[in-house]
């Protein structure tokens, strides 16, 4: 008993921590342009696509084909900030930009469908295969993979955001793009610098989750609706607790779906987040700030 | 406590915002149809104050009456009804819609129309309308703005702003009126043109509050003066109590009391 | 504006429903062929979506992405109510809209204090929950078999006319758009009374709304009742009309796409999501072409709209009438340089 409850919470770990790969793309961004880019689940399938093209169609490595999907997700970030986030910042309408990139969004899924079709790719990495004993607990190399290779990219994230001088300078955008530009940071820039280093994130957790779940056009987009939610069980813009609530939303899929069965994970998850927004719409770590009018 | 009548009364206000207390233990008498300023450094807690007496903000301690009725827990859109209105110190119009539209929004607690009409047009909401543009029209009239119906509120100037807010909150019927740092970016000229207004609105018999920093216009026009320092009040008195009172002198210069 | 032009506006109004209803009462007899006016009953279905949406968003300011739920909701209740209780069509027509607009006030009163983005993926949530409770609860919805044979509207007896058969495509059409005209004509009464005002302004300022005595949290939520009302009333048709009802129907893309059609129309305008229903239902018809390029020409037109041209239709006619007109767009009186 006990060693099917850790089993399901070392699973729940690792879907987990892919979520929280996506998220944090999606609380970066929002931390410093208070924006959403719905287009994200997107690049996470992009990535995935990438992944599975680099090492099905011309034989590469699987690791490397992880490297390819951070670059490709790169290169999608820098695209949509070009071309939709930063026109549109001198507009001030706060909404514009997050139903411009829906539009991105469905646009991009629906290429990648005439594209690559509705079947499902089988997706397989070298290391979905091998499996570890530990115990009485089985892991499989890729879900070992997934863990090892998250958790490098959050912690070297969260360094950098604490003690290098770039993360510092974000933050500083996040809080007052103004008083960051007087500074001499160029908000600009750095806001550029966000979306590349989200959308990476994104790019790379697609790859990992290609063998994972089903690979279609909409592959991403079941992801993004569990990394909305938990950016705001974990609050918009903070990145501790993106961490958090990402793992807690990993065990919680984890342990229903043996319970409930798959079809019914999203109304949980999404009950969840309704919950969150009806009690504390900041985040469960968040602070409430009440603003002078 | 005085046994004068006040149209408004606080007792024992408090605001705390994570830690820092902007408004502490403020208490307050307002009598009607006078102008009552609140004045008092930077960061003294007037606008937290402002915000507290037309309910933006709800207090951590402390009541507020309002013609005797406790208003203490009621939600802004409630206290409009009862007659307070306010203007904000940062201008709060809606800059993309015209400035009579700008002023006819603040008709909103007043219009007699029955609820059918709103969906079949009948001749209640024909005079509906027309009451409330002739009335929008005269507030225009009275706030200098004749004439400037239909341009756009954000081409307008900084002072035309002004005033634009004032005659929007004016066209709510208040009794009460709180004005929040008026003069701030007004020229003389404009300044001088406030003050003729709010010296004519308290012959008419309202009642103003009004949050300021430009000590001219405050000495000029006021009844009574409140100084904040810190979130405490400091003193309140007569303008020329306030204008020799060692404290004041001390808080506004920073030298030791 | 003075009385006087107000009564010249409100005769032009009257003229172009009147157009409207023209329009309408010729187009069947153009489109002799089921095939066209299948696209017709779309188009107004769409339209109904399309002007219900424009009052949230458009008006009120609030991002909801929730539409097709309420579409759903619509189709599904009044449809399961006729086929389990029985009762007529117009009864469960109305419950259906009941249902729709009860959803639409829950969702809003549960986000109340949600801003912009919140509100959109608390929308978004409900949603996909709703779509998911479609799809999952088996006995009471058949899940992704779907429901089949739902009979469209019961023939209707005017006295002294034939009766009407709603099998005919045409007077289905008629049906429909008949019922598109006149929730426009509601909304448009309401826009152009104080209640639009108050929605504007809380649209472009909650907190200077809140200061004129305006009660933000009521007006969401009516404002999400009458466009969630809306929807429920095009999905009672929509089931009547397909005669199957599948949950996929009701996905969330279906809420992109009417989010498409208010935009690209013009939002806050009320006619122009007329036209953007109209355009987005009819233009991939021309561009008959792989099954999925519908949505790649909404998205691109999404896109495209917001960046460029962000008030869409009604905004290009608005200034292609100026510069007919010789002036500049912008107003013209007294503006500051």
């Amino acid at each position: 008993m006990l060693t099917v409850a850790l089993q399901q919470g070392i699973n729940g770990l690792v879907l987990g921590s892919l979520y929280v790969l996506v998220a944090l793309g999606l609380t970066l961004i929002y931390g410093v342009l208070v924006q959403i880019n719905f287009a994200h689940a997107d690049i996470v399938t992009l990535g995935a696509f990438s992944s599975y093209f680099f090492t099905h169609a011309l034989g590469g490595g699987y690791l490397p084909s992880i490297a390819v999907a951070l670059l490709v997700g790169a290169a999608l970030g820098f695209l949509i900030n070009a071309a939709v986030f930063a026109p549109l910042r001198e507009r001030g309408n706060e909404l514009l930009p997050l139903i411009a990139t829906i539009g991105v969004s469905v646009m991009m899924e629906n290429v990648m469908l005439a594209w690559f079709g509705p079947i499902p790719y089988a997706f397989d990495s070298p290391y979905s295969d091998q499996v570890i004993r530990f115990g009485g607990i089985f892991f499989t190399a890729q879900s070992v993979l997934i863990i090892v290779v998250s958790t490098a990219a959050i912690g070297l994230l969260y360094a950098f955001m604490k003690f290098t001088f770039l993360g510092k300078a974000l933050r500083a955008v996040a809080q007052d793009r103004e008083t960051a530009g007087l500074m001499g940071i160029n908000p600009n820039r750095l806001i550029m610098l966000t979306f590349v280093i989200a959308s990476a994130l994104a790019g790379m957790g697609g790859a990992m989750l290609g063998p994972v779940l089903v690979l279609t056009p909409f592959a991403g987009a079941s992801v993004i609706v569990k990394a909305f939610a938990i950016v705001i069980i974990g609050g918009f813009g903070n990145v501790e607790g993106t961490i958090i609530a990402g793992l807690i939303v990993g065990l919680i899929e984890s342990y229903t779906t043996q319970l409930l069965g798959p079809g019914l994970i999203d109304i949980v998850v999404f009950a969840l987040l309704l919950l969150m927004l009806a009690v504390r719409p900041t985040g469960l770590i968040a602070e409430r700030r009440e603003e002078n009018v | 406590m005085s046994v004068t009548p006040a149209i408004f009364r606080a007792s024992g206000l408090s605001k705390n915002f994570g830690g820092v207390r902007a408004v502490k233990d403020v208490s307050l008498a307002v009598a009607p149809a006078t102008v009552f300023a609140i004045i008092g450094p930077n960061g003294a807690g007037k606008s937290t104050l402002l915000n507290l007496i037309s309910g933006v903000h709800a207090p951590d301690a402390g009541t507020m009456a309002f013609d005797d009725l406790d208003v203490t827990d009621l939600s802004p859109h409630a206290r409009v009804r009862h007659g307070l209105a306010r203007t904000f110190q940062k201008i709060r119009l809606f800059k993309q819609l015209s400035v009579l539209d700008n002023v006819l929004a603040g008709f909103h607690a007043r219009h007699r129309i029955p609820a059918w009409q709103y969906v079949w047009h009948g001749a209640a909401f024909r005079a509906d309308r027309a009451r409330c543009r002739a009335e929008a029209a005269e507030l225009l009239t009275f706030v200098g703005l004749a004439g400037r119906a239909q341009a756009l509120a954000g081409a307008l100037s900084y002072g035309e702003q002004r005033m634009l807010e004032i005659a929007r909150a004016l066209a709510t019927a208040p009794r009460l009126l709180l004005i929040d740092e008026p003069a701030a970016g007004l020229n003389a000229a404009e300044v001088e043109a406030l003050l003729e207004r709010i010296r004519v609105l308290r012959e008419r018999g309202m009642t103003v509050i009004i949050v300021e920093h430009n000590m001219d216009l405050v000495m000029n026009v006021a009844d009574r003066v409140l100084v904040m320092d810190y979130g405490e009040l400091l003193f309140e008195g007569t303008p020329a109590e306030v204008q020799v009172h060692p404290r004041v002198i001390a808080a506004y210069l920073g030298a030791e009391p | 504006m003075s009385n006087a032009d107000f009564a010249t506006a409100g005769r032009a109004r009257w003229w172009g429903i009147l157009a409207a209803a023209c329009i309408i009462a010729v187009l069947p007899l153009i489109f002799r062929d089921s095939y066209w006016r299948t696209n017709l009953i779309v188009c107004a279905l769409n339209v109904m979506l399309a002007i219900g949406l424009d009052f949230v968003v458009g008006y009120a300011g609030q991002l909801n992405l929730g539409q097709s739920a309420f579409y759903g909701i619509g189709a599904y209740v009044s449809t399961l109510l006729i086929m389990r209780l029985g009762p007529p069509f117009w009864p469960a027509f109305a419950c259906g809209v009941a249902a729709s607009a009860v959803s639409g006030m829950a969702l809003s009163l549960f986000a109340v204090r949600l801003r912009g983005h919140y509100l959109a993926i608390a929308s978004l949530g409900f949603a996909v929950i709703t779509y998911q409770v479609l799809l999952n609860w088996i006995s009471l919805t058949q899940g992704p078999l779907g429901i089949y044979g739902i009979a469209p509207p019961p023939p209707l007896a005017l006295p002294g006319l034939p009766a009407i058969d709603f099998t005919d495509l045409a007077n289905l059409f008629y049906l429909v758009a008949g019922f598109a005209l006149l929730a426009y004509m509601l909304l448009d009464q309401l826009v152009r009374s104080p209640v639009g005002e108050t929605l504007t302004a809380i649209r472009e300022d909650e907190v200077s709304a809140a200061s004129l005595g305006m009660n933000c949290r009521a007006w969401k939520v009516f404002a999400f009742a009458v466009g969630s009302a809306v929807a429920g009333g095009a999905g009672c048709f929509y089931a009547g009309f397909v005669g199957t009802l599948v949950p996929d129907a009701f996905f969330i893309t279906e809420s992109f796409t009417i989010l498409a059609m208010v935009i690209v129309g013009g939002m806050g305008t009320l006619s122009g999501p007329v036209f953007g229903a109209i355009l987005l239902t009819v233009l991939p018809e021309f561009l008959r072409g792989i099954g999925d390029l519908r949505l790649i020409v909404y998205g691109l037109a999404l896109t495209l709209v917001v960046l460029f041209m962000p008030g869409g239709i009604a905004q290009a006619l608005r200034v292609a009438r100026s510069r007919l007109a010789g002036s500049s767009p912008r107003q013209t009186a007294g503006a500051e340089p």
